[in-house]
């Protein structure tokens, strides 16, 4: 679909699966996640009205998101802290530059934050001479390998725990051949603490904030954002204009689903509230849009701005699953990226609309209730008619509804299964080949059903 | 015209109509007969360990008991005079040498073992993050059935305190990853191990070890 | 009650035996089906693929045949769903039902006469689960039940195998088939896998695409694996002798 150079989903999940036995595990690893939430979420009692609860809440803030933003801005500021605005990616990162160069330091820390991965932080501020460390393990991990994260939770699931050996052996000088998760994760731990005691400035995500208090939640299992900010002279915290909630006894709500939903876990090991910074230090919260304020004009797919971020529509997704993260080209992966993502580009990730079955299981389990997989129908929709498909394509589809609307030329087009061995609907304008190189087609009978009919009943 | 209010504008444009926040918000069975056991039961499934005890020298003898070896080990509780006190101001770089803290929180949540504890009780924000391992200290009775109960909770500690906290955080377990192929790792970052001790005064410490 | 009866094109084209066990099936509950001879096709496959704005040629046509019947039948939830979410015309989308749903909620389906002694897997196909609401969905934390499954009960001698898996996809998707088709093949095999190893020696759904999708992969693997239709199975008559011989 894509009309610009890069390879799309298809291409990029076709070199995935050339590996069969990676994509079982893969598969098999992220399933398990996903029935870890299934448990976590049988546990809790009307998990179904829960669910619901939080997306009306989130409805709620879509609404007035305007003076949520005021009134979070207004309690921020009288807590001490210093708000900043940015209109896109590339103001957000001059702002991080800006208090970065105001204090004269070359090197931070930073937690897991998909915010800067949508905006290239770390690319722009390693062009600037600055040294950015990821303290997530998992992003550590695929940091030092020189990828993206494949997951918005598990950024490094799609490495096998031996390639994480030879990475850390590479970059860390851990042993030749150990793999041992308790043995590379405990160097880790020896790596980044000497991080986090000798930087000055930590950029932290965001996962809620609330505008009746001015604080922000940060949630995570390792500890990392925590040690980060509390050791530093600078907390910086990044976040879409999107995680705004009301009032705090809304994280009632929200704490409850996100790591259910997430990996199963009853609750992060840190929920942190951070409302004022502690005496002496610095503390940033910069709000950035980068699109999310036109996307909540649209009507049709505003909605993806309730998502929390828990990934579990990752977990459920079969077609994630079985293709990797990477195969989605985006900071966002998985069938949210593939909502989100054409609202940023929607040349560039024209593709990742059509990476789905459709099959539903995504909204499913979404806790905040986004009707994921049917905006990814009314994007294939907007894509179609705002990109323009490539001609051959368009005339394919304008050919098969002339078929499918001449009943006469569909049943005459050939004697029965001929037209249709050739051009079953299902593979319009894609050949035939595509469905003969790992699955045969169904032999054709005698007679049509429709031949069958007007011999027999007719 | 500044970003902020490009910003404001396009979302005040592109905002939906009003809608209501919901009325109801839905809890758990708040009459769990049994709130500490399912507490300890979530807590020692994330990892962490708890002990029902009668006072703090109980905990004074479990902790020296199990820390025997410990170089450092810091108290948030006056009644723990046997451990160093804590110091507030102290640099927080020079917590990195903590085997050990000792922390009073406020409450526990029975259905995901997490406790709350503000910055008033953590001496500097960063000991419970950086210490080795950590202890925390909590009433038997103050354990609260769910999140919802525990905000609620929070909103009459806050309406109590004579300054609203500046940072405050739920601890849930040891810190943990399992970001190496799903495997399970306590000792992330942060303390490798969390006990909690839930203090009863009813209770004789007789027939509880 | 007059019932229109819509048969998908891939049906109409390669499998006709669905068909007519839909018909004879409806006829045995005693409706009046007549088959309009000059239908097509829902459109599914191009509005999937971005272009429901073609799509117009193929709606006027289905409302023209299907208009003026009580109700319309057809054995595909992924057809069904497709009209009752995009065709919005009177008379259409409120009475098209599938199958199944047919059986169980117009008909009132409780006892069939209909024996099939054969190791069963159920795959539930996702527009049909999801979109229609045939079953119960494995993501939801609410009571189980299943149509498909309830009329599946009534047949003498059948057995049925348990999934690891009980509802994921099967990687059909419509043009996702061949546009994506690495992920959409393996997906395929590993729910052929499932079956398999649970010892299925017929896989069953109420959606023939995903069905077709699995048979393609498993007479590639040379199984001897069948698949059939719902329809054919509640319409069939197969004794154990006859199995045995």
């Amino acid at each position: 679909m894509s009309s610009t150079n890069h390879k799309d989903h298809a291409a990029l999940a076709a070199t995935f699966n050339k590996d069969e036995p990676r994509v079982e595990w893969h598969d098999q690893t992220l399933w398990w996640v996903r029935q870890k939430r299934d448990k976590a979420a049988a546990k809790v009692p009307d998990w179904e009205i829960l669910r619901d609860t939080a997306s009306r809440i989130k409805d709620n803030v879509l609404s007035n998101l305007s003076g949520y933003l005021r009134q979070f801005e207004e309690e921020a500021t009288r807590n001490g802290i210093t708000v900043h605005w940015a209109a896109d990616a590339q103001e957000h990162n001059e702002i991080l530059y800006s208090i970065l160069s105001r204090h004269k330091v070359d090197k931070m820390v930073k937690s897991k934050s998909m915010l800067t991965e949508e905006c290239h932080l770390n690319e722009f501020l390693h062009q600037k001479g600055i040294e950015v460390i990821d303290t997530d393990l998992g992003e550590r991990v695929v940091q030092l390998a020189g990828e993206p994260p494949s997951h918005i939770v598990l950024p490094c699931i799609h490495k096998k725990k031996e390639e994480i050996g030879e990475i850390f052996h590479e970059h860390l000088g851990t042993p030749a051949g150990n793999s041992d998760p308790q043995f590379l994760t405990h160097a880790a731990r020896l790596h980044l603490r000497e991080k986090f005691l000798t930087r000055r400035v930590a950029l932290t995500g965001v996962n809620f904030a609330i505008a009746e208090t001015g604080e922000f939640v940060v949630c995570t299992n390792e500890g990392n954002a925590d040690m980060g900010a509390h050791l530093a002279d600078v907390h910086i915290a990044c976040m879409g204009i999107e995680k705004l909630i009301p009032q705090r006894h809304h994280l009632g709500v929200f704490l409850r689903l996100l790591t259910r939903s997430a990996t199963g876990q009853p609750i992060t090991t840190y929920s942190s509230h951070f409302r004022k910074p502690r005496p002496g230090q610095e503390m940033h919260i910069v709000l950035v849009d980068n699109g999310r304020s036109t996307h909540l004009g649209r009507k049709d797919f505003r909605n993806s701005l309730k998502c929390i971020r828990c990934a579990a529509c990752f977990n459920t997704c079969p077609v994630y699953r079985r293709s990797g993260g990477h195969s989605y080209h985006t900071a966002v992966a998985g069938p949210i990226g593939s909502i989100l993502s054409p609202n940023l580009d929607m040349k560039k990730y024209a593709d990742l609309p059509f990476a789905s079955t459709l099959c539903g299981s995504c909204s499913n389990v979404c806790p905040v209730k986004i009707d994921i997989h049917e905006q990814l129908y009314k994007w294939r929709q907007v894509i179609v008619q705002e990109n323009g498909a490539p001609i051959g394509k368009t005339a394919a589809m304008k050919a098969m509804n002339w078929v499918l609307s001449h009943p006469g030329v569909y049943h005459t087009a050939g004697k029965t299964g001929r037209w249709f061995m050739l051009n079953a609907p299902f593979t319009v304008n894609n050949g035939l080949n595509a469905w003969y190189r790992q699955r045969d087609m169904p032999e054709p009978p005698k007679q049509s059903f429709g031949e069958w009919y007007k011999k027999n009943k007719q | 015209m500044s970003s902020r209010d490009k910003i404001l504008a396009t979302v005040q444009n592109n905002q939906p109509g009003p809608r209501d926040l919901p009325h109801h918000i839905p809890s758990g069975p708040t009459a769990s007969v049994d709130l500490d056991s399912a507490f300890i039961s979530v807590l020692e499934s994330i990892g962490g360990s708890a002990f029902i005890v009668s006072g703090y020298a109980r905990i004074a003898t479990i902790l020296h008991e199990q820390f025997s070896d410990a170089h450092r080990i810091v108290s948030g509780c006056p009644q723990l005079p046997t451990f160093e006190a804590g110091r507030p101001g102290e640099d927080p770089h020079a917590l990195e040498n903590v085997d050990l803290a000792i922390l009073p929180a406020h409450f526990g949540v029975a259905e995901n073992g997490a406790c709350w504890i503000t910055e008033a009780q953590m001496i500097e924000r960063a000991l419970p993050f950086i210490s080795q391992h950590l202890a925390l200290v909590i009433r038997r009775k103050d354990i609260v059935a769910d999140m919802h109960e525990a905000y609620a909770r929070i909103a009459s500690l806050e309406s109590a305190a004579e300054t609203p906290y500046g940072f405050a955080t739920f601890i849930a377990g040891p810190s943990k990853t399992a970001d190496i192929e799903q495997s399970l790792v306590l000792g992330a970052h942060g303390p490798a191990s969390l006990t909690v001790f839930l203090i009863d005064e009813q209770l004789s410490d007789a027939g509880f070890f | 009650m007059r019932v229109g009866l819509f048969i998908p094109c891939y049906v109409d084209q390669f499998y006709p035996q669905v068909g007519i066990a839909t018909l004879e099936l409806l006829e045995k509950f005693g409706c009046e089906v007549v088959y309009p001879p000059n239908q097509t096709c829902c459109g599914q496959p191009m509005a999937n693929s971005g272009f429901e704005h073609l799509t117009g040629g193929c709606n006027d046509l289905f409302i023209k045949n299907f208009a003026d019947f009580d109700y319309i039948v057809a054995p595909s939830g992924s057809c069904v769903l497709h009209i009752k979410d995009h065709l919005h015309h009177p008379g259409i989308s409120d009475k098209i039902y599938e199958f199944v749903e047919f059986l169980t909620d117009v008909l009132h389906v409780e006892t069939l006469d209909a024996s099939f002694p054969y190791k069963v897997g159920l795959h539930q196909s996702c527009h049909g689960q999801r979109g229609l609401k045939l079953a119960q969905m494995s993501e939801l934390m609410a009571p189980p039940f299943s149509k498909p499954q309830q009329l599946l009960n009534l047949v003498k001698g059948i057995e049925f195998i348990e999934l690891d898996r009980k509802d994921e996809c099967c990687g059909f998707g419509g043009t996702f088939c061949v546009a994506e088709e690495a992920v959409s093949v393996k997906m395929g095999k590993d729910r052929v896998a499932d079956h398999l190893h649970h010892g299925a020696q017929v896989i069953t759904g109420a959606d023939m695409s995903c069905l077709m999708h699995l048979e393609g992969i498993l007479r590639r693997q040379k199984s001897n694996v069948v698949v059939k239709h719902i329809a054919e199975i509640l319409n069939s008559q197969i004794t154990y002798e006859q199995h045995e011989s």
